[in-house]
């Protein structure tokens, strides 16, 4: 039996396994597609309710109060650039991607993180595997994604999803570990309830460190989001793809630059709520 | 003395032979001590394990102030963290208000802190994301008292520790000294039987320092409260404590009143401490008068009822201005009517002096 003859059989194992779990899953796959295009699709409805001029206004409003006057006035000239581009549409298709697939990440992850924090045992057995999700190039996970969701936006929302969740893990059972042994001590001394001692003393002490891995998140969901792009997301990733194929570098690097501008905006938003948390906790 | 005025000697807080040792081989260490009886040195030496308390034996009564004091690393926070159980002991049995707490289930050892044992932490320890009354209220909160109540409560505790104008602000906008006095604050708060309180005046200048001893001593005395107090100046510990426990090396090495140690110092380590310790409030007209029987033979003109008269509790500083109100060189000292002693001049300057009482 050559070489050939085994890695033809291993992939025609995968293809029957894939086959088959699309074929009897397809009730599950189905609803898993269902739920995450109707979140998208409510959250895409959501910001298409605003003309642009609006949304460009909360976010001066927003980077205003949480930054700065300068920085809330870029922000807010930022946004009518995309509109200004042409590309107000695909801008909020992309947004509501990030913002759905950042939503699914943490809603899995910081559960998943705050159980890591407090199990070593777990977070021990998370470890390799986060490893292993940050280290292998993301678009690989656009190809299970596709054969059993098919092509759209569920799709780029669950890569999306895989790529997110890991930062958002990590950094929050870091902050979970992290409270110093004195408030511990404190929160023993006073009678704490295993309950109390988690709202009242590890919780807050963990906040900054959960803020900076709900940046992290958001930024990885940019990232994806773009790359997504080759499945039919929709948003300014499918723009570039299309744009790179038919050679219309203009449009290309216009649907870049709206990316670049987007990312900037909630990467110096989050960040700065991030920093605000630590400031209150130390 | 102190404790037999409030009429009872009622045991809180019961240490026996009580043992911490620090370090991955504990037990081992552990078996050996009570096996072979080694010494802190050999411990070290052959199992890696630091000896943070040695055979401590203490007894806490029902409204009494118990210091101790030491210098730094002599297992003073080790020993006060083993009464509420912060960390457990290696050997030996704790007890408080009659509970062995080394038994207690988690929901009873729970139900013990928060109500009973208070503590004042050496790092204080404040929560940075709530204000200065949110912290005062802490230990009510735990409790699930409602907010008015607590806020009231925590507020009042903020106005004896002179902070009554802070409370919205934030713990890093407060400075060292006033940190403490919030820590002070919380445990007041929550109005526990006992108080654990480590170092809790270290950050503050001497004359707020001296305010707050007196204030705490007169609190805990009228509210009829137990505390054990940790300290490493002696002058501290003689201002507040009822009793005084000296360690060194994680080992007790004498347990008694401020006189009892300055008088008699256990040993020379003791003696260092107390060597800079002024006398005067402490010796007092019992432990320097003459008995009445030596003072007559040796005087045989004087008529002791005819002097001055005081009390055995007077102490020198009382007894020198009696002597100069007097036209005489003796002072007698007089318990239920009768004259049980006279206080000479020789007397006075031995006491002062420090040499040992021949009377
Ligand atoms: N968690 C720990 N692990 C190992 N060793 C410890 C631990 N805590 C305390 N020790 C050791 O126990 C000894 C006593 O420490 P402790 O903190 O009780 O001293 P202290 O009298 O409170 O000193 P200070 O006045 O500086 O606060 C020290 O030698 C210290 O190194
Ligand atoms: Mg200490």
């Amino acid at each position: 039996m050559d070489i050939s003859t085994i890695t033809d059989t291993f992939d025609s194992w995968t293809d029957n396994a894939l086959g088959w779990i699309s074929d009897n899953g397809e009730w599950l796959f189905d609803s898993v597609r269902a739920v995450l295009e109707g979140t998208y699709d409510g959250v895409l409805w959501l910001l298409q309710l605003a003309p642009f001029y609006v949304i460009a206004m909360i976010a001066t409003l927003l980077g205003w109060r949480l930054i700065g006057a300068f920085a809330g006035i870029l922000a807010g000239l930022a946004m009518i650039f995309c509109a200004v581009m042409g590309l107000w549409s695909e801008t909020m298709s992309t947004l509501a991607l990030v913002i759905t697939a950042t939503i699914l990440a943490l809603l899995f992850g910081i559960p998943i993180g705050i159980v890591a924090g407090f199990v070593r045992a777990f977070d021990r057995f998370l470890e390799p595997i986060l490893d292993l999700i940050q280290t292998m190039p993301p678009y690989i996970y656009l190809l299970p994604a596709i054969a059993l969701l098919g092509y759209g936006a569920a799709t780029a929302l669950v890569a999306t999803f895989i790529v997110a969740m890991p930062p958002a893990i990590r950094l929050t059972s870091l902050g979970i570990r992290m409270t110093p042994h004195e408030f511990i001590e404190l929160g023993q001394a006073s009678g704490l309830t295993p309950w109390q001692m988690f709202t009242k003393i590890r919780l807050p002490f963990a906040i900054p460190s959960m803020m900076a891995g709900v940046n992290q998140c958001l930024m990885m969901a940019f990232g994806m989001v773009v790359i997504a792009g080759i499945v039919g997301s929709g948003g300014l990733g499918e723009t570039i793809y299309s744009a790179v194929r038919t050679l219309d570098i203009a449009t290309s690097i216009n649907a870049a630059i709206a990316i670049v501008i987007l990312t900037m905006v909630l990467d110096r938003l989050t960040q700065s709520v991030a920093r605000r948390t630590e400031g209150d906790a130390r | 003395m102190n404790t037999a005025m409030n009429g009872t000697n009622e045991v809180l807080v019961d240490c026996q032979s009580v043992w911490k040792i620090f370090g991955a081989r504990a037990q081992a260490a552990v078996k050996a001590i009570s096996e072979r009886g080694l010494s802190k040195k050999q411990v070290l030496q052959d199992f890696d394990c630091v000896v943070g308390v040695s055979d401590a034996s203490l007894q806490v009564r029902r409204g009494e102030i118990f210091c101790i004091m030491g210098l730094s690393g002599s297992g003073k926070s080790t020993l006060i963290r083993l009464l509420n159980r912060l960390i457990e002991p290696s050997l030996g049995k704790i007890t408080v208000k009659g509970k062995e707490i080394a038994r207690l289930n988690p929901g009873e050892l729970r139900e013990m802190r928060s109500r009973n044992i208070g503590m004042v932490f050496q790092s204080v320890a404040l929560l940075p994301n709530r204000t200065v009354l949110e912290n005062a209220g802490f230990g009510l909160e735990v409790r699930g008292v409602a907010k008015d109540e607590r806020n009231r409560t925590a507020r009042a505790a903020l106005e004896k520790v002179g902070l009554g104008d802070w409370t919205s602000r934030y713990p890093k906008e407060l400075s060292g000294g006033m940190q403490q006095r919030v820590g002070l604050a919380r445990a007041l708060a929550a109005d526990p039987e006992i108080i654990l309180m480590d170092e809790p005046f270290s950050a503050l200048d001497p004359l707020i320092r001296r305010q707050l001893q007196d204030e705490f001593r007169q609190l805990t005395k009228s509210l009829g409260k137990s505390a054990v107090f940790i300290t490493h100046d002696l002058e501290e510990a003689i201002r507040i404590g009822d009793r005084i426990a000296i360690m060194k090396d994680g080992v007790i090495v004498q347990v008694g009143t401020a006189e009892e140690i300055v008088t008699r110092p256990a040993d020379d380590y003791v003696s260092d401490f107390v060597a800079g310790i002024s006398r005067i409030h402490l010796v007092k007209a019992h432990s320097v008068m003459r008995p009445v029987a030596e003072f007559k033979a040796a005087e045989p003109h004087c008529d002791v009822n005819a002097l001055l008269r005081t009390s055995p509790e007077a102490d020198i500083a009382a007894l020198i201005d009696l002597t100069m109100q007097s036209d005489r060189d003796a002072i007698s000292v007089v318990e239920n009517g009768a004259v049980i002693g006279v206080v000479t001049i020789r007397g006075l300057l031995r006491g002062v002096a420090g040499t040992p009482t021949a009377a």
